[in-house]
């Protein structure tokens, strides 16, 4: 009889860490490319497409800097959250609370405001507004021991409905015809893109500047201990006296403020104005959930996941376009993908050995 | 040396050949369409696919690419992507949502055409087009109004917009032809794509004692609904909406709208290949064929009604006392004849307030329809704001 014994790894070296990433991608690819047999295309060919389709030229690249923007600031307040095992899967809500606070600011104060004032108004709303839809969950986990899993996912919901009665309701434009949009954002309010180009580099310079500040807090300060701590064992976090309700309401701030930002960003740098919760944001939220574990929910590495993802969503229109799949497989792909990562995950933290034994 | 002279016929044959197809494919025109939702529903975007598999079989130069459930956020990219690095000739962009990113395009590309769909904006080299359904609805009036027993008829609607509310106009004056008792209520569910949410408004709309369903919404939801009361011995009546939905509520179904945007894009391309496109505003009705009467492409009005629908009279002015069934024809052989010989939006025309909105004598120009927000007498409510 087969006997299977799990044990937790004592300790996890660099290497054992990144060769457990790798293997992780390989398998989770080699799983993809036989959803792709299965609906006829050549597996190669189509990862091969993916890849060239998204960093394979100057305009697959600039697309893919574009993309990267949200999910590299969502996922770095995404990693600090998961580091202090709260698992917010409410950065979609976030995201959006962000935008619609950013462009309440920008409607009503932008016409009377220069772009140097207006820009960064529209930012710190927009980081208030996430950070308060963040804050919720946070509360109510602490004060009352609701599952957050539950009710981040559940508040993404309540929040794209909000959005949703602002522009069909009191926000509708009155320059849209009756679409359910905002009027366009003032000229001054409106970011602008590196020629030629999407890239909103505003927020593109504040991702990094975010995954910089972000990277020092978790590694280099006494609260980025404190976050760890919490992390790894709550009872050690309670007798070492870490305040435990300020600690995840400030973590829950920093993870739905920066959402907020990038949702911000959006409008104000590629939409112009609010429109329907999916098109706002195009799941960056839930996305940006797999930047994070890529990135082992390390800051710095999330730039890299961030353009890791973002280039397979661009390059999922090229397989779209020269071999015909549907849409959906983009998203199958990335699905996929997290699936590997976890596994690879569980199968690092812990030691498994298979014994034959009799009887 | 023989061997040699054959070799070289051979050569100069494959070479010859291989220069002809150069030829052929240098003639080859490539058209882009950039969906809004997936080719696999039974709403707008599979409509358009639908349209875009008609020109590929009509024109044999045709060469085409589409990108479905494109974010209208996307669209600009998508659109680059198209003129970039797949050198299309044209682009369709089949969403009004895709109207300003269009536009953009057009201007960052001047050698390139685009034709936007549903919008109002035309650029040199950005035409328009759209094929409006709002005579069959008219059409569907005449049929719920003549048919509903307790002169309580529903309407589940996607978002109050312009398109909306001409087709819910529409249809509430061709019921109020057939039948000056029966009131249209609406129920807004605001999404496109909402079977769950379409299904509660249905529901709740028989609940009222509305026996008669129209919508607009991209599933066969509300004829699900329908279909199943009926089964259950309540006769509901429905309409399907688009696409021909009639195979899910046999029962049920009485009529529709079905839009062709096929002939369309057969001119389109045909005129782009023959160098004589202009960035016109193209607005197809029943008189082009882009607006199609009917639950299903084989059956205009459902055999199971029609006995009911030729029972019931309506006094006209123009052809007397006539029943619904043979008016409903009428009317649909006038507007194949244009939009001159019957519109619905003649005047005299009061929305539900009373206020006269098209005089008598007049006829609403296509810039009223396409501003169109107030409710006409017969519907009960008021628009959203």
């Amino acid at each position: 009889m087969l006997h299977i014994k799990v044990t937790d790894r004592e300790s996890i070296s660099n290497k054992r860490s990144v060769m457990t990433l790798i293997v992780s991608l390989i398998a989770g690819m080699t799983a993809m490319g036989l959803i792709f047999l299965m609906s006829g295309a050549n597996p190669f060919y189509a990862i091969f497409k993916i890849f060239s389709g998204s960093f394979g030229s100057r305009y697959g690249m600039m697309e893919t800097i574009t993309k990267a923007i949200p999910l590299i600031l969502i996922g770095a307040g995404l990693a600090i959250a998961y580091r202090a095992k709260f698992w917010n899967i409410g950065a979609e809500g976030q995201l959006l609370a962000g935008a619609i606070a950013g462009t309440w600011v920008g409607l009503n104060w932008g016409p009377h405001l220069p772009s140097y004032l207006i820009v960064p108004l529209m930012f710190i709303f927009g980081f208030a507004g996430g950070a308060f839809w963040g804050a919720i969950p946070a509360v109510l986990k602490i004060r009352y021991s609701v599952n957050e899993v539950i009710s981040t996912l559940m508040l993404n919901y309540i929040c794209a409905e909000i959005l949703m009665f602002l522009i069909v309701g009191p926000w509708k434009g009155k320059t849209k015809f009756g679409y359910p949009y905002t009027d366009d954002l003032p000229a001054s309010a409106i970011l602008s893109t590196i020629t030629g180009t999407r890239i909103h580099y505003v927020t593109l310079l504040l991702g990094i500047i975010t995954v910089i500040i972000l990277g020092i807090v978790i590694y280099k300060t006494r609260f980025g201990y404190e976050v760890r701590v919490i992390g790894e064992n709550t009872h050690a976090a309670r007798y070492a006296g870490i305040n435990f309700f300020k600690a995840t309401v400030i973590i829950m701030v920093i993870s739905g403020g920066v959402a907020g930002m990038a949702g911000i960003g959006e409008v104000a740098g590629l939409h112009h104005y609010l429109l329907y919760p999916g098109s706002v944001s195009s799941g960056y939220g839930f996305t940006a959930i797999i930047v994070a574990w890529l990135a082992k929910l390390n800051p710095f590495f999330v730039i890299l996941s961030g353009l890791f993802f973002a280039g397979i969503l661009v390059g999922g229109d090229a397989i779209q376009i020269s071999l015909g799949l549907p849409a959906a497989t983009v998203q199958v792909f990335n699905g996929t993908l997290l699936v590997f990562l976890i596994m690879g995950d569980y199968f690092l933290k812990n030691k498994i050995t298979l014994k034959w034994a009799k009887g | 040396m023989r061997i040699f002279g054959h070799l070289m016929v051979v050569l100069a044959i494959l070479l010859f050949g291989a220069g002809c197809e150069k030829d052929k494919s240098s003639e080859k025109l490539k058209a882009g369409f950039i969906y809004v939702g997936p080719v696999g529903d039974y709403g707008f975007s599979h409509a358009h696919d639908v349209g875009r598999k008609f020109a590929m079989e009509k024109l044999p130069w045709l060469e085409t690419t589409f990108i479905e459930s494109v974010a209208e956020s996307d669209s600009a990219r998508i659109i680059d992507r198209l003129v970039q690095e797949q050198k299309m000739d044209v682009v369709f962009t089949a969403s009004f949502g895709y109207m300003d990113d269009t536009v953009k395009a057009s201007k960052k590309y001047p050698n390139q055409k685009f034709m936007h769909c549903s919008g109002f904006k035309q650029t040199e080299n950005m035409g328009t087009y759209f094929a409006d359904l709002y005579q069959m609805y008219y059409l569907n009036g005449l049929m719920a109004g003549a048919l509903t027993k307790t002169d309580k008829i529903g309407y589940v609607a996607a978002f109050p917009i312009p398109e909306l509310i001409r087709h819910i106009d529409a249809f509430a004056l061709g019921i109020k032809a057939a039948n000056p008792k029966a009131k249209l209520h609406v129920r807004w569910i605001y999404a496109w794509y909402g079977p769950d949410k379409a299904k509660e408004a249905a529901e709740s709309l028989i609940a009222e004692g509305a026996d008669t369903l129209a919508f607009t919404e991209d599933t066969p939801a509300v004829i699900e609904v329908g279909q199943a009361h009926t089964e259950k011995g309540k006769q509901i009546y429905t309409f399907s909406h688009y696409s021909p939905m009639q195979a899910y509520g046999k029962d049920s179904v009485v009529s529709g709208q079905l839009v062709d945007w096929g002939g369309m894009y057969v001119k389109v391309l045909q005129d782009i290949k023959d160098g004589t496109w202009k960035n016109e505003d193209m607005w197809w009705l029943a008189e082009q064929k882009a607006a199609i009467l009917g639950g299903s492409f084989d059956e205009t009005i459902n055999a199971k009604f029609v006995d009911e629908l030729k029972a019931y009279k309506i006094n006209t002015k123009d052809f007397g006392s006539i029943s619904a069934f043979d008016l409903v024809e009428k009317r649909y052989a006038q507007m194949k004849e244009g939009v001159e010989v019957f519109d619905p939006f003649t005047g005299p025309i009061a929305d539900n307030k009373g206020k006269i909105r098209i005089p008598a004598g007049s006829k609403a120009s296509k810039g009223d329809l396409l501003s169109m927000m107030y409710y006409v007498d017969g519907v009960e409510g008021d628009i959203p704001k």
